[in-house]
């Protein structure tokens, strides 16, 4: 069996050192730190004075537990708190009409959160399916009004399994599955593994997709569907509600946002090498999203069928779930690096910055070798993507002679970007760096206090 | 003939470990802006971000080794998207179409010799 290089084999002591110079972008830009010292930052969201808002998850892969936090950033780079939350992670935060709008939540099930500006919380949506290896994403507001949100998935490829007990929520959730947007009809394809949930090591369980661990289906099995349900966008009015289906068949829709032509775009991070239906190269991929359009998950990857390929090495190609699928998944915009992890993106709409109408994407980059081994690191850096074209060429991305975060290069660059975002003049695109997260085999370690604002704008602009 | 296959083969197989000590990272950050030089190489650069990058992003390693140190000839470059090698899978003509295949090959050489 190979080794795995992944970008989070380092090692590292705080503090965390910045250095803007170790952080190459294109000629006529130039990077600079806002603010550090955040722990676990995820999301950047602006006021109507420009001022900036910085979400704090309060969880990370890890099992670090803390406290959500929405602060707010002050010139200096000192923070104010003006919200904070007990149902952690959160997971992103935009500003619309005088409120900010926060996603996220896992033990105490998914929601989407108001929250004006002197810190009271309304829940507008709570009880998501986020109890699992993946929670409540985004959001974005749209112009008339609506808060979009990404729903992650329960497991990494639609079958419960002794990955999920290793995450550590199986044993808390022993009812938690993947629950359709509409009924699916399945194959009826098992998977037998051992039972982590009984004390004897002997004991063996079955378990088929979208029910709980343990649960063996048949072919022709009908699981009923319904909103809300795993790997969506949907949508909430600003004054809460029932929410609404956008579109479906997404792993973990992580990031959302506009383009200027009014299209909806979502960076969905794809399928992992674990589990009892491992899936082997599928990189992360932006989509234009179709209202009502089933992109593919469980059985397809960019529109091509798991089943044709796609096995990990050594192991079979993963069986199709769905003997019935619900339409046929469209091509996505552009492709992304396996492993990359393209979390929070945001569109250039400004002739001062440039690049107009393309996507900057962060990617948090790999959690290896847990979601699957790697040859060297994939991610921790900004993406620009042309998404007429699907081309991508890096934007923003550590010096060296490879790449990688800054704890594996030795360097003060980026660690883990999160979310990407333009202030409201559009002249500023602001890089939430999560902050250093280290991975040796099974043990993940983030460490608090290394979460990093960056800002990049045009070099000539800057006073 | 087998001496000479077998000398052919090690002087190419250290061909490649000098070649390949190259740098391997293209993105504009680093090395500056750098477009296609034609419309052949444009095509190319689209169909690889389409089918290759996600294991070579950039044409740099990831889950794939990397491949812009690798001076792999034109057509060992097409037997291996064909064929596949170890983890790698094979791309058909249905998949892959011949004409995408050639613009991929062009694209991975100007890449390659870029900057």
């Amino acid at each position: 069996m190979r080794s795995s290089d992944g970008g989070g084999k380092a090692t590292f002591e705080p503090p965390r050192e910045v250095n803007p110079a170790d952080v190459a972008v294109p000629e006529g830009y130039r990077i600079e730190v806002v603010a550090t010292g955040l722990t676990f930052p995820t999301g950047i969201a602006f006021d109507d004075e420009g001022r900036a808002y910085v979400t704090e998850a309060g969880y990370s892969y890890g099992e670090y537990h803390g406290t959500p936090r929405l602060l707010r950033l002050e010139p200096g780079g000192g923070t104010t708190v003006v919200a904070t939350g007990t149902n952690p992670p959160w997971n992103g935060v935009a500003y619309a009409d005088g409120s900010f709008f926060i996603a996220g939540g896992h033990d105490g099930g998914g929601q989407v959160l108001r929250i004006s500006r002197d810190g009271q919380v309304t829940v507008l949506v709570d009880g998501l399916p986020s109890y699992g290896d993946h929670h409540t994403n985004g959001p974005v507001v749209s112009a008339d009004g609506w808060v979009y949100f990404g729903q992650g998935t329960t497991t990494n490829s639609g079958v419960v399994g002794t990955d999920n007990f290793d995450f550590g929520w199986l044993d808390d959730h022993r009812d938690a599955r993947d629950i359709p947007c509409e009924a699916v009809t399945l194959t009826g394809r098992n998977f037998t593994t051992p039972n982590p949930l009984t004390p004897d090591r002997r004991d063996e369980a079955t378990t088929g997709a979208y029910v709980p661990f343990g649960t063996p289906t048949q072919a022709g099995q009908v699981i009923p569907g319904g909103v809300p349900c795993s790997g969506a966008v949907m949508r909430v009015r600003p004054s809460g509600g029932e929410p609404e289906l956008v579109a479906w068949g997404l792993r973990n829709p992580f990031g959302l946002a506009w383009s200027l032509d009014g299209n909806l775009y979502v960076a969905e991070n794809q399928l992992d090498v674990r589990g009892s239906r491992p899936v082997f190269g599928t990189g992360d991929l932006l989509w234009r999203i179709e209202p009502g359009t089933w992109y593919g998950w469980p059985d397809y990857w960019a529109g091509v069928r798991l089943s044709d390929k796609f096995e990990a090495p050594g192991e079979h190609a993963p069986p199709a779930l769905l003997q019935t699928e619900p339409g046929t998944p469209p091509h996505p915009a552009a492709s992304l690096g396996v492993h990359s992890s393209a979390n929070g993106l945001d569109f250039s709409r400004s002739s001062t910055f440039g690049y107009q109408g393309e996507a900057f994407i962060a990617e948090f980059g790999d959690m290896a070798p847990g979601a699957g081994k790697v040859l060297a690191p994939v991610g921790f850096k900004v993406v620009r993507v042309d998404p007429e074209t699907g081309v991508v060429e890096d934007f923003a991305v550590n010096r060296g002679k490879l790449n990688g975060p800054a704890s594996w290069q030795g360097s003060d660059g980026l660690e883990r970007p999160i979310a990407a975002r333009f202030d409201p003049s559009g002249t500023a695109l602001y890089v939430v760096d999560f902050g250093v997260m280290t991975i040796h085999g099974d043990a993940i370690r983030p460490v608090p206090g290394t979460g990093v604002i960056w800002r990049i704008r045009r070099a000539e602009g800057i006073q | 003939m087998k001496t000479s296959s077998l000398a052919f083969g090690l002087v190419f197989a250290a061909f490649l470990a000098v070649s390949a000590c190259g740098t391997i990272r293209r993105g504009e950050p680093i090395i500056g802006a750098h477009a296609p030089p034609n419309e052949g190489v444009a095509r190319g650069l689209v169909a690889f971000d389409r089918f290759c990058s996600q294991c070579h992003p950039g044409g740099e390693a990831g889950l794939g080794p990397a491949l812009n140190n690798k001076p792999a000839p034109a057509f060992l470059i097409k037997f291996q998207v064909r064929h596949g090698l170890g983890a790698m899978p094979s791309f058909s003509r249905e998949v892959i179409s011949p004409e995408e295949l050639q613009d991929i090959t062009r694209y991975l050489v100007w890449l390659r010799h870029t900057p």
